[in-house]
């Protein structure tokens, strides 16, 4: 029925405070505006509260104050109305479960399904259709332990398709996840969005963010920035998101040699970058204390 | 050698005992494919021994053991959540803790006030002295289990793989949580009759977990199991005549050695298939 409707589809986060039992406050006054088609990109560090954020819009917390509404509508109506579907994290998933890909696709289709949860043929045509748009057909039969990591992935994603969800909340969807899987998931994103669906991603993988979602959300305990990425994925409010987590690289402090004065820097959240040059040898972070590597260098190339 | 192998089946008491182990043996079968992969193994531990005082209390004030042994049941599990929320505690301690204070309580309730039941009965089980009164409430608990699960699975199963997936659909977790553990209670009690609140444990986990060694669908699982549950408790009741032993031990002991057969003769996750897999790769990785 939601699959018909062509209302915009919309999440609206209004000051959501989420705190757990022990008193810890995951989530303070937390605010953003989905409206569809968008790819949003959540980021933040570890524990900045992105999974408590997740939980709220599906219903798993109950927020202490605020609202979450989706297609204007409380969450546990748009639950039953079947708008919101969930790629978890692979960690997340028991991988020696007892069941097959296709079992695992069907599940995206036990809210159609009468109190028995028999699939109809209807269910079926379309667990079959969402598993060859992730091209995993030819894995219908396969327990899911034996496959590969982005396999896994894309097989979630077949149930999120499955389940024809508008609103899609996807948990780290390119941790050990193959290039050709990325890019595969990406297209798939892209598809969704021209239908008007909202998707949000969970991510650490800063660098793809510009390329694929048109929205961010910065998360630090509460929503710090939140919009278009052109205006919020700035490297300024990412500074502020990390805050001292985020390892910078900058160019023009590093043995980097014959730029050209502007600034440029590399920014990943996690990891240390590490960047090669351009002779192919490795670049310190501090051109201090490495003075003889950055002197023969430019020796080296004076020779040329 | 015909007249002897008939001999149990002349009589009555063991027709019924082997009967009920039957159906004991085939319903907490089911419910172990669930409670194995949902990893409430230790929970079905802790529940066959918080019965032990509602037993005791339902016989004395002469309620029907189910009722007694169900109340202080849920009792312990809703006391295992409430600990669990609100302390700092791990799960197992939790168990740990709360599953012991009731039998403890039920040990002493039963030392105190001494009457027809019998400790040794609560504790190794008496299925050979079961009354009728009993045995229709292990027919009940029996029939509400496999129509509960039989019409359900696939909402539980669910909840036992993904109970994100099963809320984002809009399922009620906290009331399949709660029906699971009601089941759970229930067969507990049932199992006490044949084995005992030592061993019911074992009804409940070791047929699950053989047949998760056999297979990748979990159809075929429960299939395995149930047939295992069925066939153990028949076999076992029967050979315990012979033997002259305990009917629980008889059945668990059987059923711990077809899990060891399984362990190691499973044709994809047994102990010999693992070696042949990596004695394959060895192989293939060797210089030819």
């Amino acid at each position: 029925m939601n699959d018909a409707s062509p209302s915009l589809m919309s999440v609206d986060v209004a000051g959501v405070t989420v705190s757990y039992a022990n008193g810890n406050v995951a989530l303070r006054d937390a605010s953003f505006r989905l409206t569809g088609g968008s790819i949003c990109a959540l980021v933040g560090v570890n524990g900045s509260g992105k999974s408590t954020l997740f939980k709220a819009i599906m219903g798993l917390l109950k927020p202490a104050a605020g609202t979450v509404a989706i297609a204007g509508l409380p969450v546990p109506v748009a639950l039953k109305r079947n708008l919101v579907a969930y790629v978890p994290q692979a960690e997340e998933v028991d991988w020696t479960f007892p069941v097959s890909v296709w079992d695992v696709v069907l599940m995206g289709r036990y809210g159609y399904m009468n109190f028995l949860r028999i699939p109809r043929a209807e269910d079926r045509r379309i667990a079959e259709e969402s598993l060859v748009r992730v091209g995993m057909l030819e894995f219908r039969d396969r327990q899911i332990g034996e496959l590969s990591g982005g396999q896994r992935k894309r097989v979630f994603l077949a149930r999120a398709l499955a389940q024809r969800s508008r609103v899609i909340l996807l948990d780290e969807p390119f941790t050990g996840v193959d290039v050709n899987t990325e890019t595969a998931i990406i297209a798939l994103l892209r598809e969704l969005r021209s239908a008007g669906h909202i998707m949000i991603v969970s991510t650490h993988n800063l660098g793809s963010v510009p390329e694929f979602c048109d929205n961010v959300v910065l998360i630090n305990r509460t929503v710090l920035a939140a919009g278009p990425t052109a205006e919020v994925f700035t490297q300024e409010n990412l500074l502020r998101t990390f805050g001292g987590v985020l390892r910078h690289f900058r160019f023009d402090e590093s043995t980097v040699q014959k730029h050209d004065g502007r600034e440029v820097t590399l920014l990943t959240d996690d990891e240390r970058p590490l960047v090669f040059g351009k002779g192919g040898h490795v670049e310190y972070r501090e051109r201090a204390g490495r003075e003889d590597v950055v002197r023969k260098r430019s020796e080296d190339e004076e020779d040329l | 050698m015909i007249q002897t192998l008939l001999a149990p089946l002349q009589y009555e008491y063991m027709l019924k005992a082997i009967l009920v182990s039957a159906v004991i043996g085939g319903v907490c079968a089911f419910l172990s494919c669930f409670i194995t992969l949902k990893g409430w193994s230790l929970m079905g531990d802790a529940l066959s021994h918080s019965v032990v005082p509602g037993v005791a209390v339902a016989y004395y004030a002469g309620w029907p053991f189910a009722a007694g042994a169900f109340i202080t049941g849920l009792l312990a599990a809703v006391g295992m959540g409430f600990v669990k929320t609100k302390t700092r505690l791990r799960e197992d301690a939790v168990i740990g803790v709360v599953f012991t204070a009731f039998f403890a309580l039920g040990l002493l309730l039963i030392s105190l006030f001494p009457s027809q039941v019998d400790l040794r009965s609560i504790i190794f089980g008496n299925i050979l002295g079961i009354s009728n009164s009993d045995i229709a409430q292990v027919l009940i608990i029996s029939a509400v289990t496999v129509l509960v699960l039989g019409l359900k699975w696939r909402d539980f199963l669910l909840f036992c793989f993904d109970p994100t997936q099963a809320r984002a659909l809009g399922l009620n977790t906290t009331v399949l949580h709660f029906v699971l553990l009601t089941l759970l209670s229930a067969t507990a009690v049932a199992a006490l009759q044949t084995v005992g609140a030592c061993l019911v444990v074992a009804m409940l986990v070791t047929p699950g977990a053989t047949a998760y060694l056999l297979t990748d669908r979990f159809s075929r699982m429960i299939a395995i199991a149930v047939t295992l549950g069925v066939v153990t408790s028949l076999v076992g009741a029967y050979a315990s005549y012979f033997f002259d032993g305990s009917t629980g031990g008889c059945i668990v002991t059987l059923q711990s050695l077809l899990f060891v057969a399984a362990l190691v003769w499973a044709p994809k996750h047994g102990l010999r298939a693992a070696r042949a897999r990596r004695q394959a790769a060895a192989l293939a990785a060797a210089p030819v």
